[in-house]
């Protein structure tokens, strides 16, 4: 297992949160083993990693809902064990399940959440339209919510954990269970608040990580298995590149020849896998067209962060 | 601020919830309806009772004449002796005959003195009809402890048995119905908050700065307001369904919150013990069936064997349908339930005490 954490050289005061040795056990299991992140402010980092990796119970942690079983973390400066109040009052959480009140209509929600925070009424209103303009429910403030679709909830789940502008957003899979349409909505109001705010989002999408975040930690078995931007973590694959070929006529005698050539070579159907360190696709196609094969299509697939995935942990990444 | 918001949020999330809100209060009105349209009007149950009065006291007789003979239910017949009752009885002419034995007289008297004496009656009756033998003991017993407790009078005829001579069977089982509908309080306080905590609702709350006192104090809160709503309702509906309400509506009151409040504090012990509701239903029911059962408010405590019986009166239900009687029924006051009103206070302290330690290790888990 590689391993591919970076060591930051910033000060504390540049991270919005940053663990120290942050684990997590229940009873035989440890859930979260050592995680040592450094997330910095205005930043979108995004855990990803398969069910059970351990990215809920980080977040939790973080949250202050769960005590770390050992080492600790800091968001914002406050550390979780010693000021959890302090904390409570500057992140926001949209938890993986909808936690939403059925019986009440949008704007109680929102009201709920934000007198909680103690805003004034005229604060929560001014803000309060302002999310529902961006989130799009605008036409459903008076609508009680269990009569919304999984995708107006989800969006209201993330308006309950901004109604009271916190400096810091847990969204924890906040697309979980959502066609591709409903998925790409909450893209764009996610897409919409970087920058402005740190953002930690977990998600076992790839694509979503891949489209979402500025660094990406990749999860597994409670601990941090690689780290990095989509691209680093991608480059670090280009070691191995894969060329899928679309031919026929393809003989033995042919893939004999391949096989000599490149380190890995299979065969299914009438396509042919080319792995190796280095391709040359011109000279691919070049080499197959004089033995006689007909190639009706060819290219050179770009990494995928599962791919990532599959080279670190040996395993795949389900969705 | 935080304590009524929450607690304006979870009364929302009930009245606005049919099911929740038909389950809290049309399942005991039901049942109410049911009852009072049962034994009330003109086809309320006439038993034929005999009795033998032994004692031959001024005393025996106004029990009779004046208590007995003059509850609807019964018709009573006098009798010389008790082989005549009995042949009447295996032929069906009599549902039961009432022994009233030598020094029953001086035993009541003691009673209206303040001297306690127990009151010996001996009823004969056909245990193969267990419906009526049953209301039987449960009338007849109503009416002799009401009469043995009464208020010292002067003369008998100054201090008419007034009370007694009204009791219907809605009189006797609205108090019970009552107690049944705040036993559903039970079911209902644990589905409030475990309902929150599967959902993942108090988790969301507990990421805010919410403190846990908060949390207890929003939900028990809210729960009271029902508990409050609740007995209003249900005591409009026994009284409009002719239950007299001859003593302190609002001492009746206080024991029916007292009773509530336990539910309450019960049900919340069971929403910290169970993470979801598929979990806490089924231990809400286990725990509040046995409860209305052993509670008295279907059928009369002293027909329970008696370590059930001890078994009942261990818990406050018992103890509020025996006070609640005495004070609807009775009108005796707080001087003559206070055994049972401190028990009812005890278990309401202890048990929300309970359930406040357990609901706060829950949300720290």
């Amino acid at each position: 297992m590689t391993s591919h954490r970076i060591k930051q050289t910033e000060t504390g005061d540049d991270f919005a949160i940053q663990t120290f040795n942050l684990t997590r056990t229940f009873n035989e299991l440890v859930a979260v083993d050592g995680v040592d992140l450094n997330i910095r402010k205005g930043e979108l980092f995004a855990l990803l990693g398969p069910n059970g990796a351990g990215k809920t119970t980080t977040i939790n942690m973080l949250g202050c809902l769960l005590k770390p079983s050992k080492g600790t973390a800091h968001v914002m400066g406050y550390d979780i064990l010693k000021q959890p109040f302090k904390i409570k009052e500057i992140i926001g959480v949209a938890p993986q399940e909808t936690a939403i009140s059925e019986h009440l209509n949008t704007q109680e929600n929102m009201n709920l959440i934000g007198k909680i925070h103690g805003i004034s009424s005229e604060e929560l209103k001014i803000r309060s339209h302002q999310l529902l303009e961006i989130m799009g429910l605008s036409g459903r403030v008076r609508d009680q919510v269990r009569k919304f679709s999984g995708g107006m909830k989800r969006r209201l789940n993330i308006m309950m954990a901004l109604i009271h502008n916190p400096e810091i957003l847990f969204l924890d899979e906040p697309t979980l269970g959502l066609d591709p349409q409903a998925r790409r909505a909450i893209w764009e109001y996610i897409t919409q608040l970087k920058g402005e705010k740190t953002i930690l989002l977990t998600t076992h999408y790839m694509d979503e990580a891949d489209f979402l975040a500025d660094r990406i930690g990749i999860m597994d078995e409670g601990k941090i298995v690689a780290l990095g931007t989509s691209h680093a973590l991608k480059a670090n694959m280009q070691e191995k590149n894969t060329m899928i070929v679309s031919a026929r006529n393809l003989t033995p005698k042919v893939i004999d020849e391949m096989r000599k050539r490149y380190a890995e070579v299979s065969i299914s159907d009438d396509t042919m896998l080319i792995t190796d360190s280095q391709l040359d696709f011109r000279e691919i196609v070049d080499r197959l067209h004089s033995a006689g094969v007909i190639v009706r299509s060819a290219h050179i697939k770009e990494p995928t962060l599962e791919d990532v995935f599959l080279n670190l942990t040996g395993k795949e990444l389900r969705e | 601020m935080r304590v009524w918001e929450l607690c304006k949020r979870n009364l929302k999330e009930t009245y606005r919830d049919p099911l929740g809100m038909g389950f809290l209060l049309g399942f005991p009105l039901v049942f109410m309806l049911l009852f009072g349209a049962i034994f009330s009007g003109d086809n309320t149950a006439n038993f034929p009772v005999g009795v033998i009065d032994e004692d031959n006291t001024p005393l025996s007789q106004a029990f009779i004449n004046e208590a007995l003979a003059k509850v609807s239910a019964l018709e009573v017949t006098n009798y010389d002796d008790a082989d005549t009752a009995l042949k009447d009885l295996k032929f069906g002419e009599l549902k039961a005959y009432i022994v009233i034995p030598s020094g029953f007289g001086q035993q009541v008297s003691q009673n209206w003195q303040g001297e306690k004496a127990d009151i010996t009656l001996q009823m004969t009756y056909d245990e193969s009809d267990v419906m009526v033998s049953e209301q039987l003991i449960s009338i007849i017993n109503a009416v002799t402890r009401a009469f043995a407790r009464i208020e010292i009078p002067v003369t008998i005829n100054a201090n008419p048995i007034h009370i007694e001579t009204k009791i219907t069977y809605v009189d006797f089982i609205g108090p019970g119905i009552i107690i049944f509908g705040l036993l559903i309080l039970i079911p209902t306080s644990a589905r409030t908050v475990v309902r929150d905590k599967e959902k993942g609702f108090l988790s969301r709350l507990l990421t805010t700065p919410t403190r846990p006192l908060d949390f207890i104090l929003g939900y028990s809160l809210c729960l009271v307001v029902i508990t409050i709503a609740q007995i209003i309702i249900f005591m409009v509906a026994a009284w409009l369904l002719g239950m007299n309400i001859v003593g302190n509506a609002g001492l009746a009151f206080l024991i029916f919150f007292l009773t509530g409040l336990c539910s309450v504090g019960i049900g919340m012990v069971i929403a910290s013990l169970s993470k979801s509701e598929t979990q806490a239903e089924p231990l809400c029911w286990l725990i509040s069936m046995p409860l209305a059962m052993l509670s008295g408010c279907w059928f009369s405590i002293e027909m329970m064997p008696s370590y059930l019986r001890g078994f009942a009166y261990a818990f406050p239900y018992a103890h509020s349908i025996g006070a609640s009687r005495g004070v609807l029924i009775r009108g005796v006051g707080l001087e003559a339930i206070s055994t049972d009103f401190l028990f009812l206070v005890g278990w309401t302290v202890v048990i929300f005490a309970l359930g406040i330690i357990l609901f706060r290790r829950s949300m720290r888990s």
